[in-house]
């Protein structure tokens, strides 16, 4: 892989901007989800391979979380971004457990900095209180693009901040067949993140039934890859 | 109107955007009420004047389903529902259209959709899966949308029992079923592909993790979550791999 380009570099903190916006201000269509942040990556830094596979990992841990409204969630996006790009700095085998380590620290500052945004929105709506008692439209679009501008710049910093981290980390990877089992935990806490998940939506009725029908036969389609 | 119609469903995708704790998504709402409201401007000055202020105020619920209830309290205005009921409609719809949209999308078609594209990853499907995923998932956001504003500006104050008479509540239902058998199948097909295991003891390590895992969710309950959980067990092994030999 050809590290460093500055497009490349460009290029990913553009598309962490992208996802960070979709997480919650606008269109909320899918492009946040770890999977496709990191396919996204892994495009752009032609290595596809490990884009999908650091992808795929958080994205088992992001199946457990259910963004409702105003509780605090993760915001994988950044992390993801950057986690693709710390992961190729070796063998996957060896990077991809401290890539996903990365990856949730990012998102758990991504959650909190969407709570500030959140705080910043409110506090603007509280200095246009009259243009609001009144009826005032324009009052209300601006709000609107401010809080759209807010997120953009939120969304922005955190992925800019999360290549530059990836970028300078990766020259330190500690890279070595220990690494191994940090890998292995890390794809063992996402599986039991999905399970836990699963199981927590399935409840005690039909669709617990289907998850159970679900697992079996994705057992015997592994077995028999 | 029908300019009105298709400016408020793009100002939806960004009924979020000034999300605060104060009016939570009800900036969003009036910001796309603002197209609907237009042709009230001319016909009944005051009431339009009434009719903006009452669009931005509180309100939550899922976003994509949002429209419904913009499209009931929009059509409300027109038919010159008294305030205060349409006040109350605003709140009544606001916990119904939240369950409805976080189990339809959030807990089904969302999950569903992810589990489906890590199949495809792992059977080698690679981006053009995902594209289509996302794609197909966006139509599906879109035209839900797009129903959900006309069924709204359609029913009006008795946009209640449409909703219950729609095919939203089956839907929810189904989704939530097919969510919970392809995720069955994604989870053990996502571990052997993550897992091509090298040495003889990544497996342990990889199950016993597994089980922590479980038993510190079922244990613990909502004190863990995934990402706790994970960077407690991967921070753990990462001191262990930098202390080793």
């Amino acid at each position: 892989m050809m590290l460093g380009p500055a497009a490349a570099i460009g290029g990913l903190v553009a598309w962490g901007t992208v996802v960070g916006i979709d997480l919650v201000s606008f269109p909320q269509g899918l492009l946040s989800r770890p999977l496709i942040v990191g396919a996204g990556a892994g495009l752009l830094l032609g290595n596809l391979e490990d884009g999908l596979r650091v992808g795929l990992l958080l994205e088992l841990f992001a199946l457990d979380v259910l963004p409702v409204g105003a509780a605090r969630y993760p915001d994988y996006g950044a992390g993801t971004v950057g986690a693709v790009l710390f992961s190729t700095a070796g063998p996957w085998p060896q990077t991809l457990g401290l890539a996903t380590l990365f990856a949730l620290g990012f998102a758990v500052l991504g959650g909190v900095s969407l709570q500030w945004l959140r705080e910043l929105n409110g506090r603007a709506l509280q200095r246009q209180m009259a243009g609001l008692a009144a009826g005032d439209a324009a009052t209300v679009a601006r709000l609107q693009y401010r809080g759209l501008l807010g997120d953009l710049f939120r969304s922005a910093m955190l992925a800019g901040i999360a290549v530059a981290a990836a970028q300078f980390l990766r020259e330190w990877l500690p890279l070595g067949e220990r690494q191994l089992i940090v890998t292995a935990v890390a794809i063992g806490a996402g599986v039991a993140a999905a399970a836990t998940g699963a199981l927590r939506g399935a409840g005690r009725g039909a669709r617990l039934r289907w998850l159970a029908v679900g697992v079996g036969i994705g057992l015997t389609a592994a077995v028999l890859r | 109107m029908t300019t009105g119609f298709v400016r408020a469903s793009l100002r939806l995708l960004g009924v979020q955007a000034a999300w605060n704790y104060e009016r939570m998504t009800g900036l969003g709402m009036g910001y796309a009420a603002e197209p609907l409201l237009e042709d009230l401007k001319s016909a009944d000055p005051a009431r339009h004047a009434e009719a903006q202020i009452r669009s931005a105020e509180y309100f939550n619920s899922h976003p994509y389903l949002a429209g419904l209830a913009l499209g009931a309290l929009v059509r409300a205005e027109y038919d010159l529902v008294p305030g205060p009921q349409i006040a109350r409609l605003r709140t009544a719809l606001t916990s119904p259209l939240g369950a409805l949209g976080d189990q339809l999308f959030w807990a089904g078609l969302v999950p569903a959709v992810m589990a489906a594209g890590i199949v495809a990853v792992v059977y080698g499907a690679g981006i053009w899966a995902l594209l289509a995923a996302v794609l197909g998932y966006n139509v599906c956001r879109v035209a839900t949308g797009v129903w959900a504003l006309r069924t709204g500006l359609a029913h009006g104050a008795k946009v209640g029992s449409a909703i219950g008479s729609s095919w939203l509540p089956a839907a929810a239902q189904r989704i939530g079923l097919l969510a919970g058998l392809l995720v069955g199948i994604a989870l053990p097909l996502a571990s052997v592909w993550l897992l091509q295991a090298e040495h003889a003891w990544e497996l342990p390590v990889a199950a016993g993790t597994i089980t922590v895992g479980l038993v510190a969710a079922w244990t613990l309950g909502p004190r863990t979550n995934a990402v706790r959980f994970g960077l407690t067990a991967i921070g753990l092994a990462a001191l262990l791999a930098w202390g080793l030999p």
